[in-house]
């Protein structure tokens, strides 16, 4: 690390020690697992001059400590609701690296963080619904869906991500939001699968509900309780099944309106 | 162990096809995309021949995560792609989320019945719920394995 970079007093560590919150921040609602977090967060705040960094990573907050010398301090930060955005995660890990190197002010550091943030761009909501639209397709032909429930798993799918960001951009809570997308998919699914004339009506309506089933937070789950975090992976997973109650539930309407429960 | 090519090809290309359309759904970039796709179909070929050749479920998807972790922690850095990204994306058409919705649906059922079918329902749904937790651990299991690093990597 450059000499010039080094911080000196408590004013140069809050900035290092929110810095480098704001990353693992980010890092958590883009997906990344506990220890890319902690990884991360780590390396922004050596990068930047800290002697010492320890970060406990919680289901809703983070909290670092950092220190050069004797001094340190203990900073928290909330943390949003997890969602999974691979490219978001990506340019900060690119980003962390590079300021690992050093060099860099935490003036400059903020910068990039900023323009990162401004320059990492979503896919059109549009592309969204059809990738998630054949994704669900295939998997219902990896479920035995025949050839003739394929468009409607396609369709109800698709409609039932556009339907999701609909209501997350409303703010309207996640679970609930679950149920209403899989019931809207499920019932529209199952209506298109009969039309057609499938023979596996039912399972096609399952199909098109997969779009909804968390499998990135289940992944990590087990991930950050392999890794030494009981207590987050726990968290993780009782959020996954719970929403997945939630997902049966709109899916156990749409099965009950249309007859199909055995 | 006898496997219909087939078959074998159809859950591969279905495989790489879910794969790619969750990577989408995952911000993936799209010059990636296509390494999330073979990562799927990686996936979903080794799990296809594990079943025909009679493993279970969740052993059959520890043996795909197990091979999806090594190949993408091997080819990662000429690939200049997120290991997270390619590894975690393949091995999400495996996550057995329609086993889960059967499974609680069966909880439903037992929940609102008082008949004599209830016992088999809920041995049924059990026996789902069990599939799904085991099946789940496998794939993480499988997935991070190849990154574990002994002993532990030391902090600054």
């Amino acid at each position: 690390m450059l000499e010039s970079a080094k911080p000196k007093g408590n004013d140069s560590l809050e900035e290092i020690a929110m810095l480098a919150l704001e990353f693992g921040r980010l890092l958590m609602e883009a997906g990344a697992s506990a220890r890319a977090v902690d990884e991360i967060t780590a390396q922004v705040a050596s990068g930047l001059g800290a002697e010492r960094v320890d970060l406990r990573v919680g289901y809703a907050s983070l909290a670092i400590t950092v220190g050069i010398g004797t001094d340190g301090i203990t900073r928290m930060r909330k943390v949003g609701p997890l969602g999974v955005n691979q490219s978001l995660d990506q340019a900060l890990r690119t980003a962390a690296a590079r300021i690992e190197q050093g060099g860099s002010t935490v003036a400059e550091s903020r910068a990039e963080l900023d323009r990162l943030l401004r320059d990492t761009s979503r896919h059109p909501d549009w592309v969204v619904a059809v990738a998630v639209g054949v994704a669900c397709a295939a998997f219902g032909r990896l479920l035995g869906v025949d050839w003739m429930g394929v468009g409607p798993i396609f369709a109800a799918s698709a409609l039932g991500q556009m339907v999701r960001r609909w209501l997350a951009m409303r703010g309207v809570n996640v679970f609930v939001s679950a149920t209403i997308a899989a019931f809207l998919g499920s019932t529209l699914c199952g209506l298109g699968a009969r039309w057609a004339g499938s023979q596996t009506v039912a399972v096609a309506m399952a199909a098109a509900v997969l779009l909804l089933v968390p499998g990135v937070p289940a992944l990590n789950a087990l991930n950050d309780i392999l890794e030494g975090r009981p207590t987050l992976g726990s968290a993780r997973a009782v959020w996954v099944a719970v929403i997945l109650v939630f997902i049966t539930a709109g899916m156990w309407l749409a099965l009950s309106l249309l007859g199909e429960i055995s | 162990m006898n496997i219909d090519l087939l078959h074998l090809l159809h859950h591969t290309i279905c495989g790489g096809l879910a794969a790619a359309g969750f990577g989408v759904l995952f911000n993936i970039g799209y010059r990636t995309l296509p390494w999330c796709a073979a990562s799927g179909a990686l996936a979903l070929a080794v799990r296809t021949v594990a079943l025909a050749g009679g493993w279970s479920l969740p052993a059959a998807s520890f043996a795909a995560a197990l091979a999806v972790g090594i190949i993408v922690q091997l080819l990662q850095s000429r690939l200049g792609v997120s290991r997270n990204a390619l590894s975690v994306v393949g091995c999400i058409p495996m996550i057995p989320g329609g086993v889960a919705t059967r499974a609680i649906l069966g909880l439903f059922a037992v929940a609102a019945q008082h008949s004599s079918a209830t016992n088999q329902t809920l041995v049924t749904a059990a026996e789902e719920t069990l599939r799904v937790m085991f099946t789940i651990g496998a794939l993480g299991t499988g997935l991070a394995l190849p990154t574990l690093r002994l002993p532990a990597r030391g902090r600054k």
